[in-house]
């Protein structure tokens, strides 16, 4: 479960001071799918690497599982990220001059997972994402944007996290993909219990999720879900 | 893919930009280990001419300076007094020889009485240096060396060969040293490379043995066993040595007393090498020497040529053990600014590792075996300069450092009884110069892996700085980018 607890971050500008994200608390129990809605330099992003822990609040915490991540010191924040966290950026992130596949396997190598079995689950992953198996060994800055995003995507399951913070999951992908990403995201909530929290514009997939936030002016607002619930019956 | 991999990896993503890293490091660390190579070849010369001749001293009969002098010889008398100054160790007396072709002595002799020219010093007793009258004796041998410039000049104003009117003159030789020795050393006191052959057994007693310089021998034809004549008395060649030079080859060992008898001046010594027990006693040791001996009849003096080499050795050493720090820490900065460099061009991506969980010491130890990859590739082509370079600047630098103590060196020392020898021998420490660039820089693997250790051990500190740097940043910069 991550409990947000009037999380405050500002920024300097000048004189002027930023409120990206203000005071914002929410909960999510565990296997949810939830989504944050807004428009852009809302926060979202900001909220995001808050709840990751790559940037810390200016007042307020973050508990995940009953431990605030403001308690913990830079290694084990590291150690949360490794273990309990998979991001999607919305700019993938990946290791330029590695192959796909070397970029799945990293944070494997980091949590200390033998080569064999990362090399195994790395393409596991990436046929879940349709990446072209004949793709996976080549190099990141030769693959198309959209292959890049199912790299970043498989990257992000790698350690089988508890929680996935999805900057625009389906940003450069087709439709036919997006559906695909939209559906694996899906049963990943539902089928491994994993919570999973995307940051997007993309109406279809908001609506597809559990909760959906939106973001305005550095305040959290939880939205209906009459038509999540219209969609479900049908 | 391991954390090396991905190091020697990202050694190579900028092909143009490693190949002017390594050329740089490589030429860096070339000079690193060529002056390390040279440091020690010099140090282990220096080494070696202390452990032979750094307590030696020399007594010679007083006056006999240069091309001037006169004075008494000395006498076994005065070696005896000479042996009871305290902390003397050892003296051994020598009585000098010059040796002359009887074949082209004759020629030499036909031809002044053709042309009317002669000087007056080419039949028997040519003044030496000392002012005395050197016994030059005839001889079966042929010297392996010729006189050159300097030596028929040299003989020439002897009186040699004459060296008035336009005659053209004929290419002479040089004459042959012959020493007669009181022990199995040499002229400087160190002790003979006899490498074939054995030595002369009692160097007390008259022996018709003889030892000769390798060249010497070979000019000849001759081996151990062979048998040449000095004033038509045959000797037989017992052992071969090497002296290391080719005019210190083109000479003769017999022992003392033969050489005194040869000379028709038994009881005479040409010099006295006189060895004391210990480097710290040989100051104190020359001062009794001089005073036991009187400075009206003996010169001691403590080989100051070599002392010259040994210092101008000393200075080239520690010019190039200076030079090898600076080498290396440019090594070392050069690995500094690349990989600051390299840090502050991947925040990036180092901030994506930390963000996907990568912990500071993994992306630390990632620069570091990168920088490690530059400097084994920096080494490689260091080492394959430092090989082939390492000579030339081991001579560059005594050449360009010990020009003072080489011209001090060029003196010919004064004559004994025997008289010293001129046309380009050198006295007993004439050698020195010869000694200075005997040193050979060879590039051996110890030494060579060596230095590389030293390179690494500099570029991990070189790394380390950076490697540390990238414990600050902050993954949030990832993000902060979008």
């Amino acid at each position: 479960m991550i409990e947000v607890k009037n999380l405050v971050r500002t920024f300097n500008s000048g004189d002027r001071t930023i409120k990206p994200v203000n005071d914002v608390s929410f909960v999510l129990e565990q296997g949810t799918l939830a989504s944050i809605v807004g428009k852009s330099g809302s926060g979202k992003s900001t909220l995001l690497s808050l709840l990751g822990a790559l940037d810390k609040p200016t007042s307020g915490d973050v508990v995940v599982d009953g431990v605030s991540l403001a308690s913990l010191p830079d290694s084990k924040l590291t150690e949360y990220r490794r273990r309990d966290i998979g991001f999607v950026f919305q700019q993938f992130n990946l290791i330029p001059n590695l192959s796909a596949v070397d970029n799945v396997m990293l944070p494997m190598e980091f949590a200390g997972v033998r080569k064999a079995s990362r090399l195994e689950r790395a393409k596991e992953l990436l046929e879940q994402v349709q990446l072209d198996p004949s793709k996976h060994d080549r190099r990141i800055n030769r693959l198309s944007g959209g292959e890049q995003q199912r790299v970043a995507i498989a990257r992000a399951l790698a350690n089988e996290p508890k929680l996935i913070l999805a900057d625009e999951p389906t940003g450069n992908l087709d439709e036919q993909t997006g559906d695909h990403i939209i559906e694996l995201l899906s049963s990943l909530s539902r089928d491994h219990n994993t919570t999973i929290l995307v940051v997007t514009h993309d109406r279809v997939l908001a609506n597809k999720t559990d909760r959906r936030f939106r973001l305005q002016q550095g305040k959290l607002t939880e939205e209906p879900a009459r038509e999540r619930a219209v969609a479900a019956t049908a | 893919m391991s954390v090396l991999a991905r190091s020697v990896g990202n050694a190579f993503r900028n092909k143009v930009r490693t190949a002017a890293v390594v050329a740089v490091l490589a030429v860096a660390i070339g000079l690193a280990l060529a002056m390390l190579v040279a440091n020690q070849a010099v140090g282990a010369k220096v080494q070696e001419l202390n452990a032979s001749v750094g307590t030696v001293l020399t007594v010679n009969p007083a006056g006999g300076q240069g091309f001037e002098g006169g004075g008494e010889p000395l006498t076994a008398a005065q070696a005896a007094t000479a042996a009871a100054v305290p902390n003397v160790s050892a003296v051994v007396g020598t009585s000098s020889l010059r040796l002359r072709n009887a074949a082209a002595a004759a020629a030499q002799a036909a031809q002044t009485a053709q042309t009317g020219q002669g000087g007056p010093g080419n039949q028997t007793g040519q003044a030496g240096p000392g002012g005395q009258a050197a016994a030059t004796l005839t001889t079966s041998l042929t010297a392996a060396v010729d006189a050159g410039t300097l030596g028929n000049r040299n003989q020439q104003a002897n009186g040699t060969t004459g060296s008035t009117g336009t005659t053209r003159q004929p290419v002479r030789s040089l004459p042959i040293t012959a020493t007669g020795i009181g022990a199995e050393v040499d002229t400087t006191g160190k002790g003979l490379n006899i490498t074939q052959g054995t030595g002369l057994g009692d160097y007390s007693a008259a022996s018709t043995g003889a030892l000769l310089g390798t060249t010497l021998a070979e000019k000849n034809n001759l081996s151990i066993g062979s048998t040449f004549t000095i004033n038509d008395q045959t000797y037989t060649v017992t052992g071969l040595f090497d002296a290391g030079t080719a005019f210190g080859n083109n000479a003769v060992y017999i022992t003392l007393p033969t050489a005194q008898t040869l000379a028709g001046t038994p009881g005479e010594l040409s010099s006295m090498i006189v060895t004391v027990n210990s480097m710290d006693n040989v100051a104190a040791a020359k001062t009794a020497l001089q005073a036991a001996l009187g400075s009206d009849k003996a010169d001691v003096t403590q080989g100051q040529n070599l002392q010259t080499a040994v210092s101008s050795l000393d200075s080239v050493k520690n010019i190039s053990f200076i030079a090898f720090i600076a080498a290396l820490g440019t090594a070392g900065l050069i690995i500094l600014l690349i990989m600051v460099m390299l840090v502050r061009e991947r925040r990036r991506e180092i901030g994506v590792l930390k963000a996907i969980g990568a912990p500071n010491r993994t992306i630390g130890l990632q620069f570091v075996l990168e920088a490690l990859v530059l400097a084994a590739l920096g080494s490689a082509f260091g080492a394959a300069i430092a090989s082939f370079a390492s000579n030339g600047i081991a001579s560059a630098l005594i050449s360009s450092n010990t020009s003072t103590g080489a011209a001090t060196t060029g003196r010919g020392f004064p004559g004994g009884a025997g008289g010293a020898f001129q046309g380009g021998q050198r006295g007993p420490f004439g050698g020195a110069s010869q000694l200075l660039n005997s040193v050979t820089a060879s590039a051996s693997p110890g030494v060579i892996a060596g230095g590389i250790a030293a390179v690494f051990g500099v570029a991990i500190i070189g790394a380390l700085v950076p490697a540390l740097l990238t414990a600050r940043i902050r993954p949030i910069e990832v993000l902060r980018g979008e």
